[in-house]
């Protein structure tokens, strides 16, 4: 990580209609990754995921573009493992957009039988993205600019 | 801007040479001959590279059938800018994916 980067914050909170070891599951098996990771427009082959369930073990998923084929990969490696309840992924900077981001995922079960989850993800950016990012911003006036000119 | 594309935005920013090919086109647009110079890498894996932006719709290339010179387009970059909304968007739509999945697996019809 550079000493430049700078990190942000994400929360997301969901409510499964599902048991807490159901969604557990979801998270750690293959099989059932596949059927969910995409994100749309993506397939998820179950042959490309590697995980090996324990502390310090590899999480990889590979998802494919339906429309053009090119491949994007996550890649982490768990740091916190607690059966059913919590894990800790560190998403490495290597082959990322980002400079590191580690994800938190704590499932809670309600006592109606749904499962409460808390997604946290701290994303690290480094200064190159964040320059990256005010080209964007400026580009994107200029943009503007030329269009209304156009008029 | 769907996920998909969204993905395939990360996904070209996640390569440091196409970061570095993004920095040199913010001095101004260039020709991939030109883009190529600075790196040890063939004129055709600089190509590559152009394309994989180019589909992300992080560069626009020119017209002129010679020189096709690359420039950054707005934008995808503006979308790369608001990543932290993007990134959410991206989660919030592979956790509807989730949703979906634990209520087919529960739904369907068990024979075991």
């Amino acid at each position: 990580m550079t000493e430049a980067a700078t990190a942000q914050e994400l929360t997301i909170t969901r409510t499964f209609d599902a048991p807490r070891e159901l969604v557990w599951k979801a998270w750690t098996d293959p099989e059932h990754l596949a059927r969910w990771w995409g994100p749309r427009g993506r397939s998820t082959p179950v042959e490309s995921i590697t995980i090996d369930l324990r502390p310090g073990g590899t999480f990889r998923v590979s998802s494919i573009s339906d429309e053009h084929g090119d491949e994007m990969v996550t890649i982490g490696t768990f740091r916190e493992l607690v059966e059913p309840e919590r894990l800790v992924l560190d998403e490495a900077a290597e082959d990322s957009w980002h400079d590191g981001a580690e994800s938190e995922v704590t499932l809670i079960e309600l006592e109606d039988g749904r499962t409460e989850m808390r997604f946290r993800a701290t994303i690290h950016t480094s200064q190159e993205m964040i320059g990256i990012a005010e080209v964007g911003i400026t580009s994107g006036f200029d943009r503007l600019a030329e269009q209304l000119a156009a008029r | 801007m769907t996920t998909d594309q969204l993905t395939t935005t990360f996904a070209a920013l996640a390569d440091p040479t196409r970061r570095a090919i993004l920095a040199r086109l913010a001095q101004g647009e260039a020709t991939v001959n030109e883009l190529a110079e600075p790196f040890p890498i063939t004129l055709q894996a600089v190509s590559k590279h152009v394309k994989v932006l180019e589909r992300a719709g992080l560069i626009a290339r020119g017209r002129s059938a010679q020189m096709r010179p690359s420039r950054l387009q707005g934008t995808g970059l503006k979308q790369a800018a608001d990543w932290l909304a993007e990134y959410r968007e991206f989660w919030d739509d592979r956790f509807d994916r989730l949703d979906d999945h634990l209520r087919d697996i529960q739904r369907g019809p068990r024979h075991d």
